[in-house]
């Protein structure tokens, strides 16, 4: 763009530019049966949470032969066992017993040379062979090595552990993440990721609500005016208006800005001064991977990564945040957040990491008591359509991908 | 008298020892049980001896470091979960947020 930066960082983009950008999506409001049909959540489950790579782990979990974590997927009807093999390989499994069916681990997590039933005691190997059957000689023509754990299709990129339902996926992991997985490659996953610190809440609304309120910026002004009143809105960009936006076949992305001018309060200056936080004053991404930051601009603060169908990597320089949005029902949502530090090497870092952190897990309780009271009246039918402007086109674009999936409307 | 909890030179902490929580979960609690007044007075009595304390933690061993300087680090993490309520809430909770009861920290943290 050819105007020139003010002196808060931000260089001003025309308005409108992103829709004019893809005049496919339309500029018509959207509706809102999708957030509240049960027949909609229900073509979710068979069209994408069984036909998608869906993220259900880091590597760093499994950290040698035997490291198991066990991923229930509600969703899905199923629980899921990843498990490295003595071979060191990853490899994940439909958590059901060859047997009579029972939940296999019942651990969340663990390391084991073997997986024994509770129920009567079958046993499998970590590669998922049945290799114990008691009292097997009263089994009529059981054959154990056709009895093994049901194999489910597992991968990692970066680092993640992503999973597939589907009996035959049509496509490999490194296809499915296309350009968004290839512009995030080199990005430094592994040394961010050894200090995690996790949340988990099961939320009173749609999932898709979760997800529409985390790749736009436009309430960032208003809902988070108490928490981060200067970080990411400034007097040339009081909105908040995004640096970038991409949109891929099924992902997409925002880069954020940051105000440049931000007055950091006394603790967070005493952060600052200890280590990296999201929310700064400094940003020099020079070691960043290119499409990182793509604008390359100083005011930037981090980038939005929205993974099909409900996986968020946003990334900032020094630290980097995820979240999974796990449908249990039409309007109730597991939601887990984890935010990632490098390895504290001083009690100053570690006190800056829990500054940040902090601030992070308050300013995301705004969002999610929000969310809650969307919930409440969005069946009311007082309301048929969401009306979206141009900073929220990613909104716009999600849920063209999931109707490309999901075919609810097609044909009427 | 009680036995001293902070390292020698931060005697003047010692009336905020209950402050010194090992994990989120527990600090999270105290801010939310805590009137604004305590939380305050603690904020006004650690903010500025922050240097100084970091001063002596950052010269020891992060994963090994003798109790005294151990609960010393506590005491600066619940500064930072209190911090937000001084600086940005004026008051214990979140305004207007979520349930923290809700939100809960895995693994201890």
């Amino acid at each position: 763009m050819a105007a020139v930066a003010k002196m808060d960082g931000w260089t001003p983009t025309p308005a409108k530019v992103w829709h004019q950008q893809h005049p496919e999506l339309g500029t018509e409001p959207i509706p809102i049966e999708p957030y509240i049909s049960q027949q909609y959540f229900e073509l979710e489950r068979e069209r994408v949470f069984r036909k998608t790579w869906l993220n259900v782990g880091r590597i760093e979990e499994l950290p040698k032969p035997g490291s198991y974590l066990v991923k229930d997927l509600p969703i899905c009807q199923t629980s899921i066992l990843v498990v490295r093999g003595k071979d060191g390989k990853v490899r994940a499994f439909h958590n059901v017993c060859s047997h009579r069916s029972n939940k296999l681990a019942w651990n969340q997590q663990g390391n084991c040379q073997n997986f024994s039933c509770k129920f009567h005691g079958w046993t499998y190997n970590l590669e998922g062979q049945l290799t114990f059957v008691p009292d097997e000689e009263n089994f009529f023509d059981l054959k154990k090595s056709k009895l093994g754990l049901t194999p489910v299709a597992c991968d990692t990129w970066e680092g993640f552990i992503f999973v597939n339902l589907d009996s035959q996926p049509q496509e490999t992991l490194q296809e499915y993440l296309g350009e968004l997985g290839e512009t995030l490659k080199g990005y430094p996953f592994a040394e961010y990721s050894v200090e995690r610190y996790s949340w988990s809440t099961e939320l009173h609304a749609n999932w898709k609500l979760l997800k529409d309120a985390f790749q736009e910026a436009y309430h960032v002004a208003f809902l988070h005016k108490r928490s981060i009143p200067d970080s990411f809105t400034g007097k040339s960009n009081p909105f908040a208006h995004g640096l970038d936006y991409k949109l891929y076949r099924r992902h997409r992305q925002m880069s954020v800005w940051g105000n440049m001018e931000h007055k950091p309060t006394p603790v967070e200056g005493l952060a600052y001064r200890s280590g990296t936080l999201i929310i700064r004053n400094d940003f020099s991404a020079d070691r960043l991977p290119p499409g990182v930051n793509p604008t390359k601009d100083q005011g930037w603060a981090l980038d939005l990564n929205v993974i099909f169908p409900n996986f968020f990597v946003d990334i900032s320089e020094g630290s980097y945040f995820t979240y999974n949005m796990w449908p249990l029902a039409v309007d109730r949502t597991l939601w887990e957040v984890h935010n990632y530090f490098p390895k504290a090497q001083s009690a100053g870092q570690r006190f800056s990491q829990e500054y940040s952190k902090v601030l992070f897990r308050d300013v995301i309780m705004e969002d999610s008591s929000t969310l809650e009271q969307t919930q409440k009246v969005l069946a009311s039918g007082a309301k048929t359509h969401f009306v979206l402007q141009d900073q929220e086109v990613l909104i716009r674009h999600d849920q063209k991908v999931h109707e490309d999936y999901v075919g609810f409307y097609k044909g009427r | 008298m009680s036995q001293r909890q902070f390292p020698a030179p931060f005697v003047d902490l010692e009336p905020f020892a209950a402050w010194a929580l090992a994990t989120e979960g527990q600090r999270a609690r105290k801010r939310r049980d805590s009137t604004m007044v305590e939380i305050q007075t603690f904020y006004d009595a650690i903010l500025p001896r922050m240097d100084a304390i970091l001063d002596h933690l950052n010269q020891l061993p992060l994963d090994n470091m003798p109790e005294e300087s151990q609960r010393l680090l506590h005491l600066t993490l619940a500064l930072a979960e209190v911090a937000p309520a001084v600086e940005l809430f004026n008051q214990p909770l979140v305004t207007d947020g979520y349930d923290p009861e809700r939100f809960i920290p895995q693994q201890g943290q």
